[in-house]
C-alpha cells in the first residue's frame, strides 16, 4: 500500500471500520512511513478536540419550550376524541341512515309498535280502557267520525268469541287514531287504525313487552293489533277482521 | 396518558443537548435549532408508541435530523448556504479580549464548522458525536457504504484545513 492509497484509509482506519485485510495492510504501511503515522495522529487529535468542543448545550428555555409543547400536546390529546373528525362523519352517518330508514320504513320502524304497546298497556292498568263503552260498531263509528278526520272501519263481531266493547282516540306518532277495544273473555285485544299518510304496514308479528303485535294495511287504514292473546289467535283474528272489511259485512 | 409521557420524558429528555448540537450542525442559527427541535420533540411525542427499546437517542436522532431537512427544505429559498450562528461573526466581530486558550480553540472550532457544507457537518456530527457505524450512517443517509468512508475521510480533512485557515487567519490579524 503507497501513501495516496493509504490517505483514502486513514479516515477509516481510525473508526475501526476497514476490513480485516485492508487494516493490516494500512498497519504495515503505517509502521514504514512516518508521514502516514503523522497524519493518523493528527486525526485522532482532531477527532478528541471535535468531540470535546462541537457538542453544544441546549439553551435552558429549550427544555421549557419542548417541556411545554409535549404537555400541550398531551392535553389537546385528551381531549382530541371530540375533535376527530371521524367522529362527525360517523355520527352523520348514523343520524342519516336513522332517518333515511325512520322516512323510508316508517311503517316497519319499531318506535310506531312501541307506542301501539304503550298505549295498550296504559289503557289496561285502569279499566278505562274506552272513551266510549259501546257494542253497537254504528255508534262507536259515528263517535270516532266525529272525533277524527276519517272514518274507521269498525266490524262488531270480527271472529267468533270476540265483541266489540268501546273505542277511544290516541295519538300515535304524534297522529290521532282510532282505537277499537275488543273483549275476548277477558283479555282485551286492542285494535288501532288510521289512514297511512305515506307507507303502508306490511303483515308481520312481534312480541314487544310480552304482548303480541300484529300489524296489516289495506287501501284505507294501516292496522296494528295489540293483546295478550297467541299468534295463531292473532292471526285468526285478523284474517277475519280483514274478511269482514272486504265483504262490508262491518256487523 | 400521563404513564406514557413521563416516560417520554424519562427516554428523550436526557438526549437535548444532543438533539441541539445536531440541530445546530444542520440549519445553523440557535432560534432555528430550538424550533427544529421543539418540532422534533413533538413529532417524536406523537410517534412514541411506535418507538420500542430503551435507548431512544438514535431513534430521535434521525427525527431531529429529518425535521431539520423539511425546515431546510422549507426555507431554502431564504438562504442557498446554512450556516453556523453566532460563529459566523466571529471572525468579521471583534475578537473578546480576554479569552482562554480554550475558549479561543472552541470558537476558532465552531467558526472552521460553520464553514463546511451542511452534509460534512451532518456525517461527523453522526459520527462523532453520536457514534454511528458506518453501517448505520449508509442506511440513515441512504448512501453507499463507500460514500460513507469518503464522505467522512474528505469531511475530516476539510475541517482540519479550515481550523488551520481561521488560525492562520487570525495569526495574520494580530501582526
Amino acid at each position: 500500500m503507497n501513501c495516496k492509497e493509504a490517505s483514502r484509509y486513514l479516515s477509516a482506519y481510525l473508526d475501526r471500520e476497514l476490513d480485516l485485510c485492508r487494516h493490516r495492510e494500512l498497519e504495515q504501511h503505517l509502521s514504514s512511513c512516518p508521514e502516514c503515522s503523522c497524519h493518523v495522529q493528527e486525526l485522532q487529535e482532531l477527532r478528541s478536540f471535535f468531540v470535546a468542543g462541537a457538542p453544544y448545550q441546549a439553551p435552558p428555555q429549550l427544555r421549557v419550550k419542548v417541556l411545554a409543547a409535549i404537555r400541550q400536546e398531551e392535553e389537546k390529546r385528551r381531549s382530541a376524541f371530540f375533535y376527530w373528525p371521524w367522529v362527525y362523519a360517523a355520527a352523520v352517518v348514523v343520524l342519516s341512515s336513522f332517518l333515511a330508514w325512520n322516512i323510508l320504513f316508517p311503517g316497519t320502524q319499531s318506535g310506531v309498535l312501541r307506542e301501539a304497546v304503550q298505549r295498550y298497556s296504559e289503557s289496561l292498568s285502569p279499566v278505562q280502557a274506552a272513551d266510549i263503552a259501546s257494542a253497537n260498531p254504528q255508534v262507536v263509528k259515528t263517535w270516532l267520525a266525529a272525533k277524527l278526520d276519517f272514518v274507521p272501519p269498525v266490524v262488531g263481531f270480527p271472529a267468533s268469541g270476540y265483541s266489540l266493547a268501546g273505542a277511544r282516540v290516541d295519538s300515535i306518532q304524534n297522529r290521532p287514531v282510532a282505537t277499537l277495544v275488543y273483549k275476548h273473555g277477558d283479555d282485551v285485544v286492542t285494535l288501532f287504525c288510521w289512514p297511512p299518510r305515506r307507507n303502508r304496514l306490511s303483515k308481520s308479528n312481534h312480541t314487544i313487552d310480552g304482548y303480541h303485535v300484529s300489524t296489516w294495511s289495506n287501501a284505507e287504514c294501516n292496522y296494528i293489533l295489540v293483546s295478550k292473546l297467541s299468534d295463531r289467535q292473532m292471526d285468526e283474528f285478523a284474517d277475519s277482521f280483514r274478511v269482514h272489511v272486504k265483504s262490508g259485512a262491518y256487523f | 396518558m400521563q404513564e406514557k409521557r413521563s416516560r417520554f420524558e424519562e427516554l428523550c429528555l436526557p438526549h437535548l443537548d444532543a438533539a441541539y448540537t445536531l440541530a445546530r450542525f444542520l440549519v445553523g442559527k440557535d432560534g432555528d435549532a430550538q424550533d427544529v427541535v421543539q418540532e422534533a420533540y413533538l413529532r417524536a411525542f406523537k410517534g412514541f408508541k411506535r418507538f420500542r427499546g430503551e435507548n431512544a437517542r438514535p431513534w430521535l436522532m434521525t427525527i431531529v435530523r429529518n425535521t431539520a431537512y423539511s425546515w431546510i427544505k422549507k426555507h431554502a429559498r431564504e438562504a442557498n448556504i446554512i450556516r453556523l450562528d453566532p460563529e459566523i461573526d466571529a471572525a468579521s466581530a471583534p475578537k473578546p479580549q480576554l479569552e482562554s486558550f480554550w475558549e479561543e480553540r472552541l470558537r476558532q472550532l465552531h467558526e472552521a464548522l460553520s464553514r463546511l457544507p451542511v452534509e460534512s457537518r451532518e456525517i461527523l456530527g453522526l459520527r462523532e458525536i453520536e457514534g454511528w457505524s458506518y453501517q448505520k450512517l449508509a442506511s440513515a443517509l441512504k448512501l453507499p457504504l463507500g460514500t460513507v468512508m469518503s464522505r467522512l475521510s474528505r469531511a475530516r480533512e476539510r475541517l482540519r484545513r479550515e481550523i488551520e485557515g481561521v488560525r492562520n487567519m487570525e495569526a495574520q490579524d494580530e501582526l
